[in-house]
């Protein structure tokens, strides 16, 4: 942790063992060190939701409910559309989450190689 | 009017044949816009040196090879840029004193035109490799650091429906 931009390029030069790439998705398993394992992510907004208000394809993530209820509003309270201050940050709040997740996981793939790694040197000593 | 005019005008062919006379009429030239002939006896020497103002030591007239300057003296060639700015010259926006010969092609070295006798303060393949040094010295850093891009440390995104499950960091039940 507490890396910056600049030394994550330099690590994934460097140490492409312990670095995972930011393009690529995670290796392990991700039910790994939970017991009963991790909830899944649910998506709440049907395709035909999606479709039906042409949502681009990059926003049609696990935000997307909220990206729905939000335009919803816009367009109910127009030329108001102040009154969906709370509908924004709802969806602002779930991007963040989900780009928080994301975070995480780089982490928790990251430091799941580096015990790899260790392992792997312990077994070869 | 204007036919009245027109047929006032000199005839066009008259025109053409006395070029020269039109010329010499619209330039205001004179007799003493021109060289003397070329000085062959030194007593004509004299006499051209004290025409132009300078010394007989200094008075070198061009080569008589058809150039036409005639008795024009040979000057040195000094750009009014390389000029003293300092030096109380009497007329200080030519650099020139009060009746100083003109070089030849003194229209061509005045402050406003070309420097002649610059000096550079480096030389001119200190200044290209200057130039080539700051192109390709940009481009070494940039193909350096192309291998090593920096990124925030986050995965790709997470999409439904992209054929893998994706999780929460809550533990079932």
């Amino acid at each position: 942790m507490g890396n910056s931009y600049a030394h994550n390029g330099y690590n994934l030069y460097f140490h492409p063992e312990v670095t995972p790439s930011p393009v690529e998705p995670p290796t392990f398993d991700p039910n790994i060190g939970f017991a009963n394992g991790r909830k899944e992510r649910v998506m709440i907004a049907t395709e035909e939701e999606m479709i039906s208000a042409k949502l681009p394809r990059e926003d049609r993530d696990y935000c997307a409910h909220h990206l729905l209820k939000f335009r919803a509003c816009r367009k109910d309270n127009w030329p108001f559309p102040v009154l969906c201050e709370h509908e924004k940050h709802v969806y602002l709040n779930c991007k963040y989450d989900d780009y928080l997740l994301r975070m995480k996981e780089y982490e928790r793939e990251r430091r799941l190689r580096v015990r790899e790694q260790k392992q792997l040197k312990t077994v070869g000593a | 009017m204007n036919s009245i005019l027109k047929s006032l005008r000199l005839p066009k062919s008259w025109l053409k044949n006395n070029a020269i006379l039109i010329t010499a009429v619209r330039s205001h030239f004179n007799k003493d816009y021109k060289p003397g002939p070329y000085p062959r006896t030194k007593k004509e020497r004299i006499a051209a040196a004290e025409k132009y103002g300078i010394l007989y030591s200094e008075y070198k007239p061009y080569p008589d090879d058809g150039g036409g300057y005639g008795d024009y003296p040979d000057l040195p060639l000094i750009s009014a840029d390389s000029k003293d700015p300092f030096y109380p010259w009497d007329s200080p926006e030519l650099k020139r004193n009060f009746n100083e010969p003109l070089h030849v092609e003194f229209d061509l070295v005045r402050e406003d035109r070309y420097d002649v006798s610059l000096k550079l303060r480096r030389p001119m393949w200190f200044q290209l490799a200057q130039c080539l040094g700051a192109i390709f010295g940009y481009y070494a850093l940039y193909a350096l650091c192309e291998k090593a891009k920096m990124f925030p440390a986050v995965l790709p995104k997470q999409y439904p429906g992209d054929g893998r499950k994706h999780y929460t960091f809550e533990t079932k039940s």
